[in-house]
């Protein structure tokens, strides 16, 4: 960063990269114990292959399923609803929110419909979506909308009504017009509130993505475990719930990264 | 004060007149065909079909099943994670053998593994409660790690030094102080339960509210998905109220609760 | 031409929680009050906490409106906040999310200067408030002291004709504040403005200020006023000055008078 005598940098690359990779070892010891004691818990036949299959079996037939291109259209077809519903999401709950936080006749009529969507568990809304868009995109693509639409609603109208009035009033001081205070200030200091809302709404979006394809789907993530385990074919089911685990942990830590890389002005001690 | 009360109650006053206007146009765009009834069936019939179900008791029957497998799976799930989440915050040892494997385990989509479990434990009621524990464990589990961990040292410091035991330090003391942040574990983990009960009940059958409805989808009986709707958003309404309602109770001395 | 005057303040009354002209209910803030601060006059508000200063602040500032009476500028009446009336809060209200630079700029964006215009003025005035080298940092890595150096020069930047200051030094500790007065009143020096200055500290007031309005308990309104008399130059030597010791004591009696009134309840 500019005007870096703020804070030290950090310590030199390479200094002591054996001790780290030491920690790094040391750190993860733990996962690699739970796979040692879930592979010798189908090799000492304690739990039966077919219930528990073994950690090379998994992986092997993930690599298949890699190779039949099976794994990646399923994943395309699922990543993109998701996304599709969470971006959706995102840009209309955020208007909605901000809106709500400056409009009181704007609240009045939208906070008692949010009041009684937001605590449905929105995997209610299955056969309903079912009804209305039948057993294609759409469907899936609304619930997963309808899911994340509230937290990134309720998270964007709680950070833009907490904004410190004393900063909006500086603003206004120096000549801010109420269009720019809104775009300029509430925006970014409801900013934080917002992205936390939206990586709420990351999480949910998985979890209606899986949940719904599991019951009404012809492809899809879902349903390709779901398939998969009624032909009884474990080893490939366990390798697509793992890679569906994997995906939904690797997208929440990147918008974690992303987030940080967004607030990076916030303290950081 | 006074002008306060008025303007919340014409506020309430306005919310429920919102309501009131999307009942009706629910029921006239119905009623007149603007919307095919299979899409959107009348209000009215969605509350006859209510009305019945709760005269037979079948309402009661699938919101108990329903109400009993979320909350069983939520309160084991709070019995395992709140104790965990403490000993990981206050014992080193703990603490480095589960952090990994709850900050992996805490972003995944849990509702992936239901298959899993079914095929562990078959489609009855101890697959789908462990299945909600499972998905409600590691929301609380990070919440109480990361309030007990954060515990301001002020508070701490003051008890020892008026004589507290170790024991004491952490029932009156740590407890206390980690509660807001566990609360709101709960209050994460809470919703997940309720979205996994119902997904589960979709797919394993049994009864229950998430059973019935899929079961009326597949029947293309619109008035009944949009009676589970309706049965469900109370239920929801009803717990998550509960559980707020609950974290007022017991942090009346927070200063959260001050501003009302 | 108008007469020679900062801010005319004539009949003013508040009333918070009573509704539009509801002065009949809700708390009384403000009664009756009057006050001409002349042009380029260094004016201090002083009175125990709840007496009404910071609205009589906010009023002038034209972020809360006017009741009753009226508030005047050589710009004409009060009615919106403005860049000609700039603020420094306690509480700094920085924006977080910019840089100091950044944060200096907005003000000169707002009156439509060209960036490098905006870049310059911005760079002069962070220089006068000693924060250079710190251009490039976010607020939450300065100190207290720091972020209120910042606050200033954002709004000194945007040249205002008055500047309102709301207790900017409260939330300092004793060493930084005694610096910061120092440097407020040498930058007051080198750049004349009408200056209202919010203060519940006696020592502050009569350190900094042409002349004192002090406030009486709730409803707040102007109870005595006083020339320092200290004449322009004010640095270590001041505290010493026998009129600086014995103005101190003289405002403190009457301070202390009002907040014996106002811890009884106001009643």
């Amino acid at each position: 960063m500019a005007g870096g005598d703020l804070r030290p940098a950090s310590a030199t690359a390479g200094h002591g990269s054996f001790v780290e990779v030491v920690a790094v070892c040391v750190r993860y010891l733990p996962l690699l114990i739970m796979m040692a004691v879930w592979e010798l818990a189908g090799r000492s036949g304690l739990v039966s292959q077919q219930m528990l299959p073994g950690v090379g079996a998994i992986a092997a037939a993930f690599f298949d399923l890699l190779q039949s291109g099976e794994l990646v259209i399923n994943a395309w077809r699922s990543l993109s609803r998701a996304a599709a519903g969470l971006g959706l999401a995102v840009i209309i709950g955020m208007a909605i929110g901000l809106l709500m936080a400056t409009r009181p006749l704007f609240r009045n009529v939208i906070n008692p419909i949010v009041r009684i969507l937001y605590p449905m568990p929105k995997s209610a809304l299955i056969p309903l979506v079912m009804i209305w868009f039948g057993l294609g995109d759409a469907s899936k693509i609304f619930l997963i909308f309808l899911g994340c639409l509230l937290p990134v609603i309720v998270s964007a109208y709680h950070g833009a009504r907490g904004v410190n009035p004393f900063v909006i009033w500086s603003a206004t001081s120096l000549g801010a017009s109420k269009e720019e205070v809104l775009r300029e200030i509430i925006l970014p200091a409801a900013l934080p509130d917002i992205l936390a809302g939206c990586r709420t709404a990351l999480a949910f979006s998985f979890i209606l993505m899986v949940s719904s394809e599991f019951v009404i789907a012809k492809d899809g993530l879902g349903f390709l475990i779901g398939s998969l385990g009624d032909g009884g074919n474990y080893p490939a089911m366990f390798a697509v719930i793992l890679t569906v685990a994997g995906t939904g942990f690797v997208a929440d830590r990147l918008f974690g990264s992303f987030v940080n890389h967004c607030l990076r002005w916030k303290e950081q001690a | 004060m006074s002008t306060l009360s008025a303007l919340l109650k014409r506020e309430g006053l306005m919310q429920a007149l919102v309501l009131a206007g999307l009942a009706l146009v629910w029921e006239a765009s119905s009623r007149a065909g603007w919307v095919h009834p299979f899409l959107l069936p009348p209000l009215s019939d969605v509350l006859v079909r209510l009305f019945t179900d709760m005269q037979s008791g079948a309402v009661f029957v699938d919101l108990g099943l329903t109400l009993y497998r979320a909350l069983t799976g939520f309160v084991i799930a709070a019995v395992l994670a709140v104790p965990l989440g403490i000993l990981m915050a206050r014992k080193r040892g703990v603490q480095w053998f589960f952090d990994p494997l709850i900050s992996i385990g805490f972003p995944m989509p849990k509702i992936a593994f239901v298959p899993i479990f079914i095929l562990w434990f078959d489609i009855y009621d101890t697959s789908k409660v462990i299945m909600i524990t499972f998905s409600c464990f590691f929301p609380i589990v990070t919440a109480t790690y990361s309030g007990t961990s954060h515990i301001d040292k002020w508070p701490l410091w003051s008890a020892r030094s008026l004589g507290a035991s170790e024991n004491q330090l952490l029932r009156e003391i740590i407890l206390p102080l980690a509660a807001p942040s566990i609360l709101t574990g709960l209050q994460i983990a809470l919703p997940v339960g309720m979205i996994t009960t119902i997904v589960t009940e979709m797919l394993m059958g049994g009864s229950g509210v998430g059973g019935a409805m899929i079961a009326a989808g597949r029947f293309a009986d619109s008035v009944g998905v949009f009676a589970g709707i309706m049965e469900i958003a109370i239920l929801g309404m009803v717990v998550i109220r509960a559980l707020d309602r609950l974290r007022a109770r017991l942090l009346v001395w927070h200063p959260e609760n001050r501003a009302h | 031409m108008t007469a020679d005057f900062g801010i005319k303040i004539e009949g003013v009354s508040h009333a918070y929680g009573g509704g539009q002209s509801g002065l009949a209910s809700g708390t009384l803030a403000l009664k009756q009050t009057d006050l001409l601060i002349g042009h380029h006059e260094f004016h201090a508000l002083l009175g125990p906490s709840g007496c009404g200063k910071s609205t009589l602040l906010y009023l002038i500032g034209g972020f809360i409106p006017v009741q009753t009476g009226s508030i005047s500028t050589q710009k004409g009446p009060v009615t919106a906040p403005g860049p000609d009336r700039s603020i420094v809060f306690q509480n700094f209200a920085l924006f977080p999310w910019k840089t100091v630079l950044e944060n200096v700029m907005y003000g000169l964006q707002k009156k439509g200067l060209p960036e490098a215009e905006c870049r310059e003025i911005a760079q002069a005035h962070i220089k006068l408030v000693q924060l250079g080298g710190f251009e490039q940092a976010y607020p939450s890595q300065l100190s207290g002291g720091m972020q209120q150096r910042a606050a200033i020069a954002r709004t000194l930047a945007v040249d205002p004709d008055i500047l309102l200051m709301d207790e900017p030094f409260g939330a300092l500790d004793a060493q930084t504040r005694r610096v910061m007065q120092e440097e407020l009143r040498m930058i007051w020096k080198k750049r004349p403005k009408t200056v209202v200055f919010v203060t519940h500290d006696v020592h502050e007031a009569v350190f900094l200020a042409d002349r004192i309005s002090i406030m009486s308990a709730r409803p707040g309104r102007i109870e005595h006023q006083i020339d320092t008399g200290l004449g322009p130059e004010r640095d270590e030597s001041t505290l010493t000055d026998r009129r600086f010791v014995e103005l101190g004591e003289q405002i403190w009696r009457l301070v202390r008078e009002q907040a014996v009134l106002a811890s009884r309840g106001g009643l």
